[in-house]
């Protein structure tokens, strides 16, 4: 009689610890083949998804499971990724740890300093696992969080940041920095912040502007008005401001000529290129002229 | 002069000078052979690390006593535009049987046309935003230096090596005209000629480089081509279906163009589409939703009816769609086709005026007559 029940009582705590009987209703999976298990990352105990529903759905609530009275919320639980709870949370505790102490190998003078630093962070990591000092380190990495933020921030660098010229400070200011700061690390380097990109420009860096006459938006010529109400030109889009800028263009482009300068520019290059490029500008200036004067564009 | 002929065997000095440069030259690999031009790799003979397209102009038969007007041309304003976004002529030289060739800059990435083509190629809202930049910085050059570029398309848009836009054939182009003075308006390739030229306006400015502009910008949102024909006639009325009829009140002084046909008109002709009014601001959206509302209004402000009130090369650059999101993309993360020294030589051996004849552009090309004209 009385062994009956101790051994049923071992059975269930047997298939308890295997996965198969929520701790909480004692509903098996053997009934209910969709039952899931659900964790809560505050104190990673198991219980099916009923039980969250039913305990969590109306508000936060105290654990079920006796002895933990943690407050729970139900937009926290979350089907757990390994099937061995303490895994699954020193899978967390390092992410959040990463999270924050997320420097590279680079961001180190040497490659000693970037081993010390990886050093540190395991730990700060194993402390948090194993529940030794948890508020002192939570505390400092909150710290180092918001120091790296505001060093992100693309304000000024903080008076106190710690950069390589600053590693020999004084101990003093080297403890001050570490109340603000949370950590120092030997051999880290100061952050430079990467150069804006400056806004594109659609000109592509090219201006044009007339240097020696100023363009009015009207010129009262008496054979131009003609020009000006003729609907074939107006209906066409003949621009006569182009017409306009291109006759003082045409005027006034050689006084921005300097054949002394572009004899000095020219002699600097190699001379045997330059026969050839000589001979395509003549070649080229030949071809113009023929279209100025015989208006050769005109026979199409 | 008479010197240096006995000296050089009755060489003069300009025959000197013409055998230096081609001198300077080692002719590569073969490219590409057109109708109009021969195209072949080369580099220079004391630097083998530069690469470049020699185009060697076919002799044609309606010009065997000179040089054909379009090569005049293409020399011309090549070598007075100095621009990252128009394709550099670097010398130009005959050989001895009289051909002209012009030693032009390598553009090894294929075209814009290629590159909405290829299906493998993905491009986002950037990338269009990035090309049309350039390609409006190179018409902007041209347009500030008064030059009407006249043949702006797809194929004419080739791609660098670095992934720049590099505006190329210049055989149709010509200096902005005097008031009073008449040009063609047989000129730009069909699908890309706007409306003032179908109507036979010959006092045209820079905005219809503008309207070419547009069409390419739609092409490559649409990949496909945008305003298609296969006839003058049918090329108005497909602009016309697509953006409104044009009438006085749309288009001041439209209705004295020779071949403007009022709607009221037309409407025997070809149909109740022929009348549409002007296209509202939420079809624009539609129509060119990938380019977001800004880029609708810039495409609108391109495939504006009226030149006067469409962009000019400057109100185009000067858009916010430039400064707005999404930034253009930089040009080294642009995609690219690797269309190779084939293509190179497909783009620089068509003549003006000429789509590439395979898939589909077959109907829609026609060779530009200039015995007719």
């Amino acid at each position: 009689m009385s062994k009956q029940p101790a051994r049923a009582a071992a059975a269930s705590k047997r298939l308890a610890e295997d996965g198969d009987i929520c701790p909480v209703c004692k509903s098996s999976r053997y009934l209910n083949s969709t039952m899931q298990f659900k964790i809560n990352p505050a104190c990673y105990h198991r219980m099916c998804d009923t039980c969250v529903e039913r305990i969590f759905k109306r508000g936060n609530s105290t654990c079920p499971i006796a002895g933990c009275a943690k407050t729970l919320s139900w937009a926290k639980f979350r089907r757990a990724t390994f099937e061995d709870l303490k895994i699954e949370r020193e899978v967390d505790i390092r992410k959040t740890v990463m999270d924050v102490m997320n420097k590279k190998e680079e961001d180190f003078e040497t490659l000693r300093d970037y081993n010390d630093y990886l050093e540190q962070v395991e730990e700060i990591a194993w402390n948090l696992i194993l529940n030794i000092d948890v508020e002192a380190t939570t505390g400092k990495l909150e710290r180092w969080k918001q120091h790296q933020k505001a060093e992100l921030d693309a304000g000024p660098p903080l008076a106190s940041g710690k950069g390589a010229t600053q590693r020999k400070a004084s101990q003093s200011s080297k403890k001050k920095d570490e109340a603000e700061t949370g950590f120092t690390f030997h051999g880290l380097k100061k952050r430079v912040a990467p150069v804006k990109e400056a806004p594109y420009d659609p000109w592509g860096g090219w201006s044009i502007a007339p240097q020696y006459y100023v363009l009015q938006d009207n010129y009262d010529v008496d054979w131009y008005k003609r020009i000006k109400t003729d609907v074939h030109h107006v209906a066409g889009g003949h621009s006569l401001q182009d017409y306009c800028s291109q006759a003082l263009r045409d005027a006034f482009g050689g006084l921005g000529v300097f054949i002394e300068d572009e004899i000095l520019a020219r002699d600097t290059p190699s001379m045997d290129a330059d026969v050839g490029t000589e001979h395509a500008v003549a070649a080229a200036m030949s071809g113009k002229d023929a279209n100025m004067n015989v208006n050769m564009d005109d026979v199409f | 002069m008479t010197s240096s002929a006995t000296a050089d065997g009755g060489q003069d000095l300009a025959e000197q000078m013409n055998d230096a440069v081609r001198e300077k030259f080692v002719m590569g690999g073969f490219l590409g052979e057109g109708t109009y031009a021969m195209v072949h790799k080369a580099h220079y003979r004391h630097d083998p690390s530069q690469v470049f397209a020699v185009k060697k102009i076919k002799l044609n038969a309606e010009y065997h006593n000179g040089i054909a007007p379009d090569a005049i041309r293409e020399m011309q304003f090549l070598s007075e535009l100095t621009h990252p976004n128009i394709l550099k002529l670097i010398d130009v030289f005959s050989s001895k049987d009289q051909n002209l060739s012009f030693v032009l800059e390598l553009a090894p990435r294929g075209d814009l046309e290629k590159l909405w083509k290829n299906k493998d190629i993905t491009y986002t809202a950037a990338d269009i935003k990035a090309w049309t930049n350039m390609l409006c910085q190179g018409i902007w050059f041209c347009h500030e230096n008064f030059v009407l570029h006249r043949d702006i398309k797809g194929s004419n848009a080739l791609i660098a090596a670095d992934g720049t836009i590099k505006l190329a054939d210049f055989g149709l182009a010509r200096r902005f005209a005097d008031p009073g003075t008449r040009m063609t308006t047989q000129m730009i390739t069909r699908m890309y000629r706007p409306l003032e030229l179908l109507y036979g306006c010959s006092h045209y400015g820079g905005t219809a480089d503008m309207w070419s502009i547009g069409v390419v910008m739609a092409e490559l949102v649409k990949r496909d081509w945008y305003l298609g024909s296969e006839t003058d006639i049918q090329q108005v009325s497909v602009i016309c279906e697509k953006f409104g009829t044009p009438t006085e009140e749309t288009w001041p002084g439209v209705s004295a163009l020779p071949y403007y046909v009022a709607p009221e008109k037309q409407n025997n002709m070809v149909g109740t589409t022929a009348n549409r009014i002007a296209r509202p601001r939420s079809w624009w959206r539609q129509e060119f939703m990938l380019l977001g509302d800004d880029g609708a209004e810039f495409i609108k402000g391109l495939l504006t009816l009226d030149p006067q009130k469409r962009f000019n090369s400057r109100r185009a650059l000067e858009d916010k769609y430039w400064t707005n999101m999404p930034r253009p993309t930089k040009k080294e993360n642009l995609p690219k086709e690797g269309g190779g020294e084939k293509a190179v030589g497909d783009d620089l051996k068509r003549k003006g005026g000429e789509t590439p004849t395979n898939g589909r552009a077959d109907k829609v090309a026609r060779k530009l007559d200039f015995g007719a004209m």
